[in-house]
């Protein structure tokens, strides 16, 4: 194959990879429930709509710790001690679009399903 | 004959270091370790064409391996290692159908295997499957970066051809 026949596939999948990464970004989830899972364990599920006053939460294992602030409607990596901080870095987690990961910590914030179980809502505990 | 390959795999090794130890200073965009240049691969392409798979399986190898102790860091050698390994499989396999005017379409491959390698890696460690949205942008990068690199490798190796067939007799 000529070259540019390779140019053209790769521009065409090049396209089609950053329309799929802004319907990605575009997506909506139509929940507020959130999950926070540490090392694959799911440490809590939060309705972000319900929470009241901004808190946050210390997430700690033998790979270091991760502290999550939550306030009403919003929730982000506060602070991190992992080489790359890229959590912290994401800032909030948008309706839309790619969950928050601290690869190194094994630490991931994802919208979930929205008929599963919440906690109690985190502020009033 | 044989130490000559040996010394050169080994200056091209040191080079690749040096490439990824300079990038691992540059901190990563995405979760996902995929979105980078890959600098380092400029040198196992080259080995790749210019002296043999055993000589590239060396620089890629031996450059993660040290690449990884001398950057500290922890988890991302073994994302490193599953994108070396599946790269460097799809390479051996697709080496024959790409002549020396085509490294960079055999890097652009490579890259794209390279990073759905390391999303795949880290859907499994973080039993996530929302982390598959990552993999639009990885591919974008993937061809980006592979095209960069694979013509970097590629106008080196034109460049050389004459003094390494030498080399090789
Ligand atoms: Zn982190």
């Amino acid at each position: 194959m000529k070259n540019r026949v390779w140019i053209i596939i790769f521009s065409a999948v090049l396209l089609i990879c950053l329309g799929a990464w802004i319907f990605v970004t575009n997506f909506n989830f139509s929940t507020n429930i959130v999950g926070i899972y540490q090392d694959n364990r799911l440490v809590k599920t939060i309705d972000l709509n319900s929470v009241t006053e901004e808190t946050e939460i210390n997430l700690s294992s033998e790979k270091g710790n991760n502290t999550i602030l939550v306030s009403n409607g919003h929730i982000r990596m506060k602070y991190a001690d992992c080489p790359d901080k890229i959590c912290v870095k994401h800032g909030d987690l948008t309706e839309s679009g790619t969950p928050i990961i601290c690869l190194p910590h094994k630490v991931i914030i994802q919208f979930e399903n929205p008929n599963s179980d919440v906690d109690a809502v985190a502020g009033a505990e | 004959m044989k130490t000559k390959k040996l010394v050169f795999t080994a200056i091209l090794t040191a080079f690749a270091l040096i490439a990824f130890y300079i990038e691992s200073a540059i901190p990563p965009v995405t979760p996902i370790y995929g979105v980078k240049l890959g600098l380092a691969n400029v040198f196992t392409l080259f080995a790749l064409y210019a002296l043999n798979p055993y000589c590239a399986a060396g620089v890629l190898f031996i450059r993660i391996v040290l690449g990884s102790i001398f950057a500290g860091l922890g988890v991302a050698f073994i994302y490193s290692l599953v994108g070396g390994v599946a790269s460097f499989t799809l390479m051996l396999l697709l080496k024959r159908f790409f002549k020396e005017d085509k490294i960079w379409v055999l890097s652009v491959l490579c890259a794209i295997v390279h990073n759905i390698a390391q999303l795949l890696t880290a859907v499994i460690i973080m039993e996530s499957w929302q982390i598959l949205y990552y993999l639009p942008v990885l591919i974008v990068s993937g061809i980006i970066a592979g095209a960069f690199t694979g013509i970097c490798a590629q106008i080196v190796f034109v460049r050389l051809k004459k003094y390494i067939g030498k080399f090789n007799r």
